[in-house]
């Protein structure tokens, strides 16, 4: 763990918040983070977790690569599974509606990655155009919550939330150990250094969509275990906290640094926050305020200029 | 006008002294990486000293430490960066603009930029440095490596400086302009009494300009060749580190 | 040769917004009714003023996510403090200070300490909403003078032209921003910076300086707009900025300014603006669902900026 960390210096910040609010939920509230019930905690991060750790590859490509239609895929994928696969088409069986939903997220994934980087629409603009689009069509095929998702799905919500999880992790486990990842990485620091030395740079950049929009899928079939039925509302909201989660966890939005670990901290330390702010029962409003204000102050913490500007101090 | 007192660049570095007078240009040569950007970043404020200062003498012949680039400048320093494309042009912005920019305040009333002022200025200067591009408006990009590094002589120049810090002032561009450059460079020295500090990779640049050269070596100065010892193997057996002893 | 014949973006943007109306009178029955534009040219007029600041902010390079947040914290704040007997001239000015309070923390902090500023005002904007419906517990009161009210009102008039004030405020306005851009220092010094930060402090544009007031601006703006909002639908509401998060962004992009900073212009975003009221506006004469609406706004705006905001290849920027 602390080799982890001299290593990686930007986790530092998420790792110490982690283990304070780990603490603190588990005086706070240590029936729900007994050992018993860790699964259904578990059940209730995974979707964030992953959409978080969805969020990331587009990021680490640097040149304001970012992906903020994961959440309404998300969504798109709930309604799909319950609304149509289930109730229209009749499906229950994973071996069926799994790798119809990886379709989807792949379909998505190389749509955003076609938009952002081989016709070079702004991501930002590229995924909000595929946000409102998926959002939208959320919304025409399920306007309100309703119907149930298969049970094996819903197995999904306590300790079987592992499973997505674990899965995602896998993928990316591989990833990093093929050469896609290290030029992931350096055409995220110096994206014409990159091109010069004769990396692929719109390629990598269009493969670390294809991978946010799977990841999105998964994400998807973790939180429709989750809710166990079709939410057209319940996944919008994910997106600025699955941002915010990679921000927290060190990931630079400028691109090159971070990683897996970075932002699934970042995803539970925001889970942990929002648990101890429901503890002390406190209103949704100051949920929101303090969880606002922590994610400032620990971004600002977490800058590589704040140590600079205190160093400097230090030694004047 | 502008001096150098016990300048180090890094801990246990010789330091460093200069004082450059009115008229005078100095040349800083040295292999890359040896101080001599260092230096001249020193003198324009940009970069900190370890140790020792630079000040300037004012026109009322005070003198003024060079805490700032911005304190430099408003003591009348000029400082023309190296990298044109990545610290000196404004990409998609107009020649005016590129031109303008330093000299704002200058020409500005309650914030609101005199523009009238500003164009007949870029006008003198296009007169005086023969500078080629269509319009004012016209975008920075088409003009040549030349012409874009004339509108940066002449950004500086229209802050009227008193003391010019060139960073390799004729770096990828055409041998024309760069006898144009020259001879506005001995223009500025012998007619208006402005002190020059030209830092440049080409030897044959400094013997042509300069009136002596600090042969920078290990981020402190090697050594100082004067009028008469300027010559192309002195010059590049200082940067090696030969013939010191001698 | 062809940089001559090439029109300039606002225009290009302009004739798309007069183009979408055109069809919109041929497909919908009484779409071109004064009604219909008076109503379109009031919704444009709000949205225009809400962008102002996102047009800014993003000329100098950076995003201001906060803007929906301080719509919402100027619209209940004006609400709450109107309804609590303080006079509407202590609380236009009050408000709208309060906010640039708020976005010169966003772009002070942004700088300073090199964070990207979507995550800086995505917190303080989060915080700020929070701390506003603490404030009020979640239901404001109060509302806004009806001189507002008349000023932003569709059915409003001047003497007998068919437009309410708004209209020729947002005009006034607009004018006042193209010359702040084109004619001021800090105009020209925010184009440096946002198209060369390193030459432009090299040049003495003091970044931080320049952020703190860019943010600012953008947040004093954002507050006029929640304020105007709260004479458009005469009651408080902490969540209406909301749509405008998006709306603003896409007015800017559509409008032709680069994401990256120092290029566009304000006349681009005032189009922009127009052009998607009058999508919206359309899409929902053609009898789509607002869910429908909105998927196919997502698929048109990135459409728009595919035919001519893209960005260049990376070979092109070595």
């Amino acid at each position: 763990m602390k080799r982890l960390f001299a290593r990686r210096p930007e986790l530092r910040l998420a790792g110490g918040l982690f283990i304070v609010l780990l603490l603190l939920n588990l005086i706070l509230n240590p029936v729900r983070f007994a050992p018993v019930n860790l699964g259904v905690t578990l059940g209730l991060a995974a979707p964030l977790i992953i959409a978080a750790i969805a969020s990331m590859p587009p990021i680490l490509g640097g040149r304001g690569g970012i992906d903020i239609s994961v959440a309404p895929l998300m969504g798109l994928v709930n309604v799909v599974i319950v609304r149509v696969l289930v109730e229209r088409a009749g499906m229950t069986s994973p071996f069926e509606i799994v790798p119809i939903v990886l379709l989807i997220g792949l379909a998505s994934g190389v749509l955003n990655g076609l938009l952002a980087t081989i016709l070079r629409i702004q991501p930002i603009v590229a995924t909000l155009g595929t946000y409102l689009l998926y959002a939208g069509l959320t919304l025409t095929i399920s306007p309100s919550p309703t119907g149930t998702a298969p049970a094996w799905l819903k197995s999904l919500a306590g300790t079987g939330s592992i499973l997505p999880i674990l899965a995602v992790v896998a993928v990316w486990l591989l990833i990093k150990r093929l050469p896609i990842h290290e030029h992931l990485m350096s055409v995220g620091s110096d994206d014409r250094a990159a091109f010069t030395a004769g990396i692929p740079v719109t390629r990598v950049r269009f493969l670390s969509y294809v991978v946010a929009g799977l990841f999105g899928a998964v994400g998807g079939l973790s939180l429709t275990g989750l809710i166990g039925s079709a939410d057209p509302n319940v996944a919008n909201s994910m997106t600025l906290l699955a941002i915010s989660a990679v921000a927290l966890g060190g990931v630079s939005l400028a691109g090159g640094k971070g990683g897996l670990v970075a932002a699934a901290l970042g995803a539970v330390d925001i889970f942990l926050l929002q648990s101890v702010l429901t503890y002390f029962n406190v209103s949704t409003f100051l949920l929101q305020m303090a969880y606002g204000a922590a994610l400032t102050v620990a971004v600002a913490l977490n800058s590589d200029r704040l140590g600079q500007l205190l160093s400097r101090r230090r030694q004047a | 006008m502008l001096e150098a007192r016990g300048v180090t660049l890094e801990e246990a570095a010789r330091p460093i002294d200069l004082a450059v007078a009115r008229g005078e240009i100095v040349g800083l040569a040295g292999l890359e990486g040896h101080g001599q950007e260092a230096f001249i970043e020193t003198l324009c404020g940009l970069h900190r000293p370890v140790d020792g200062t630079v000040t300037i003498r004012t026109e009322v012949g005070r003198e003024a430490p060079v805490t700032s680039l911005a304190e430099a400048v408003r003591l009348g320093v000029a400082y023309l960066p190296r990298d044109r494309r990545g610290t000196g042009i404004f990409p998609g912005q107009s020649v005016f603009d590129n031109f303008a920019i330093a000299a704002l305040p200058r020409h500005a009333t309650l914030g609101v930029v005199r523009r009238r002022g500003l164009l007949q200025r870029l006008r003198d200067f296009r007169e005086r440095l023969s500078m080629v591009y269509d319009r004012p408006d016209a975008p920075i990009g088409t003009l040549s490596g030349g012409n874009q590094q004339k509108v940066l002589l002449a950004r500086w120049l229209a802050c009227e400086p008193r003391v010019m810090l060139l960073n390799d002032p004729t770096r990828g561009v055409d041998l024309g302009t760069r006898m144009k450059l020259y001879d506005t460079f001995r223009g500025l020295a012998r007619n208006e009494g402005m002190p020059l500090v030209v830092l440049s990779t080409e030897i044959e640049e400094i013997l042509q300009l300069c009136d002596r050269v600090l042969v920078f070596r290990e981020r402190a100065v090697s050594r100082e060749l004067g009028p008469d010892e300027l010559a192309m193997d002195r010059v590049i057996a200082a940067m090696f580190g030969q013939g010191e002893a001698a | 040769m062809t940089a001559r014949w090439r029109v300039s973006g606002p225009v290009v943007t302009l004739l798309l917004a007069l183009l979408i109306h055109v069809v919109g009178m041929l497909l919908i029955k009484g779409f071109g009714t004064t009604f219909g534009v008076r109503a379109m040219l009031v919704l444009a007029a709000l949205l225009a003023i809400a962008s102002i600041g996102q047009t800014l902010v993003i000329l100098l390079g950076g995003i201001d996510l906060s803007i929906p947040f301080v719509i919402g914290f100027a619209n209940v704040a004006a609400a709450q403090l109107y309804g609590q007997g303080v006079p509407f001239a202590v609380v236009l000015p009050g408000v709208i200070l309060a906010a640039m309070l708020v976005g010169a923390f966003n772009g002070a902090l942004s700088s300073i300490l090199a964070i990207h500023p979507l995550i800086v005002t995505l917190g303080t904007g989060t915080t700020l909403q929070g701390a506003v419906q603490l404030w009020t517990k979640g239901f404001p009161t109060g509302g806004a003078p009806a001189w507002v009210q008349k000023f932003v009102s569709i059915g409003g008039t001047i003497g007998p032209v068919p437009v309410p004030w708004l209209i020729p405020f947002t005009g006034v306005l607009a004018l006042g921003v193209v010359l702040l851009l084109s004619r001021t220092v800090y105009g020209r010094r925010l184009y440096a910076l946002g198209s060369n930060p390193r030459a432009a402090r090299l040049a003495l544009v003091d970044p931080v300086r320049m952020w703190t007031v860019t943010f600012a601006l953008s947040a004093g703006f954002a507050a006029l707009a929640g304020i105007l909002l709260l004479g458009f639908s005469g009651s408080a509401y902490a969540a209406v900025g909301a749509p405008y998060l998006f709306q603003t962004i896409a007015a800017v992009v559509i409008g032709g300014t680069a994401l990256v900073g120092g290029r566009g212009g304000y006349l681009g975003t005032l189009a922009g603006a127009l052009c998607l009221i009058e999508l919206t506006t359309v899409l929902v004469g053609l009898g789509l669902q607002p869910p429908l609406v909105q998927a196919t706004l997502g698929v048109l705006i990135v459409a728009l900026v595919a035919v001519y905001g893209r960005e260049s290849h990376v070979r092109e920027l070595i």
